[in-house]
C-alpha cells in the first residue's frame, strides 16, 4: 500500500515542476521550482538522507533559487519587459512526445526488467561520523577540488558579470 | 516502505518533465530550471539506489553530495552567461541568439 507522504511529495515535485516550466511570468515559474526542490529535499528525508535534505534545501533554495530571481530580476529591470511568452505549438507538441516517450521507455524497462523490487533493508538514518571521515579520507581529493572548481566558479561568474566601464548608457557594449 | 520502482517511475517523470523544457521553451532562464530538474531527478536514484542497496552503501549519498555542489556552480556560470548575453543582446530568447550561427 503507497505511503501517503510519498505520494503527497512526488506530487508536489511533478505539479511544481510542470508549473515551473508552464508559468506565465518567471518569477512565479522560479518559485515553483524551489516547491519542487523542496519536495525533493522531503524524499531524500523518506530515503533516510536527513543530511542530504539539509543541503539540498541550503544549497538549491537557498542559493541557487534566490541567483535565479536575482537574475530575473536584472534581466526585467533592463529590458523593461521580459521576453517570449508565445511557445511554438509544434515545438511544444514535439517536445511532450519526446519527454513522454522517454519516460515511458525508462519506466518500462524498469518495471519489465525489475520484476521484483529489492526490499529495503533495515536501517536508522545515516551514520553521520562514519560519514565525514569517508568524506575526510576516501573523498579527500575529490572535496578539495571541489573547493577549487568552487572558487574557480565564483572568479569566473564575476568576470562574466563585471560591467564594462565604457558601455553606453542603454546598457549595449558594442 | 515504497518499492524501489515507484522512485525510479518519479524520476523518470522528472527527467521527461525537464527535457520536455529543454526541447519547447525558448527563455535561457527556464532551460537552466529544466536542467535543474533533471540534475534532481539523478540525484533522486543515486539516493534510492543507495537507501535500497544492502547494506545501504554511503558511496550514493556522497556523489550526490558533490552532485548537488556540481549543479550550484554550474547554475551561477549558466546565470552569469545569461546576464552577458543579455547585455550583448538584449534578450535572452535562445532562438534568437543565432549570431555565431554559420
Amino acid at each position: 500500500m503507497p505511503d501517503i507522504a510519498f505520494l503527497a511529495l512526488s506530487g508536489l515535485v511533478i505539479v511544481s515542476a510542470i508549473f515551473a516550466l508552464e508559468a506565465k511570468e518567471l518569477i512565479y515559474g522560479a518559485v515553483g521550482l524551489a516547491f519542487s526542490l523542496i519536495g525533493v529535499a522531503g524524499l531524500f528525508i523518506l530515503l533516510g538522507a536527513e543530511y542530504l535534505a539539509m543541503f539540498q534545501i541550503s544549497v538549491y533554495v537557498g542559493a541557487v533559487v534566490v541567483l535565479i530571481l536575482f537574475t530575473i530580476m536584472l534581466v526585467r529591470r533592463e529590458s523593461g519587459r521580459i521576453v517570449e511568452e508565445e511557445e511554438p505549438g509544434r515545438l511544444g507538441r514535439a517536445g511532450i512526445l519526446v519527454a513522454g516517450l522517454i519516460a515511458l521507455a525508462v519506466s518500462g524497462a524498469i518495471v519489465l526488467l525489475v520484476p521484483i523490487s529489492p526490499e529495503a533493508p533495515e536501517f536508522y538514518g545515516v551514520p553521520l561520523p562514519e560519514l565525514g571521515r569517508d568524506l575526510a579520507s576516501s573523498y579527500a581529493v575529490p572535496l578539495v577540488i571541489l573547493g577549487l572548481v568552487i572558487g574557480a566558479t565564483v572568479v569566473g561568474g564575476l568576470t562574466l558579470a563585471k560591467v564594462e566601464r565604457e558601455k553606453k548608457p542603454n546598457g549595449t557594449t558594442q | 516502505m515504497e518499492p524501489l520502482s515507484s522512485y525510479i517511475i518519479l524520476s523518470a517523470a522528472l527527467l521527461g518533465i525537464g527535457i520536455y523544457g529543454l526541447v519547447s521553451k525558448r527563455n535561457a532562464i527556464r532551460l537552466l530550471f529544466s536542467v535543474e530538474l533533471i540534475v534532481n531527478a539523478a540525484n533522486i536514484n543515486f539516493v534510492a539506489f543507495a537507501r535500497y542497496s544492502n547494506p545501504p552503501m554511503l558511496a550514493g549519498w556522497n556523489i550526490v553530495f558533490f552532485s548537488i555542489a556540481a549543479a550550484a556552480m554550474e547554475a551561477t556560470v549558466g546565470l552569469a552567461l545569461i546576464l552577458v548575453a543579455f547585455r550583448l543582446n538584449g534578450t535572452i530568447d535562445v532562438r534568437k541568439l543565432n549570431r555565431l550561427r554559420g
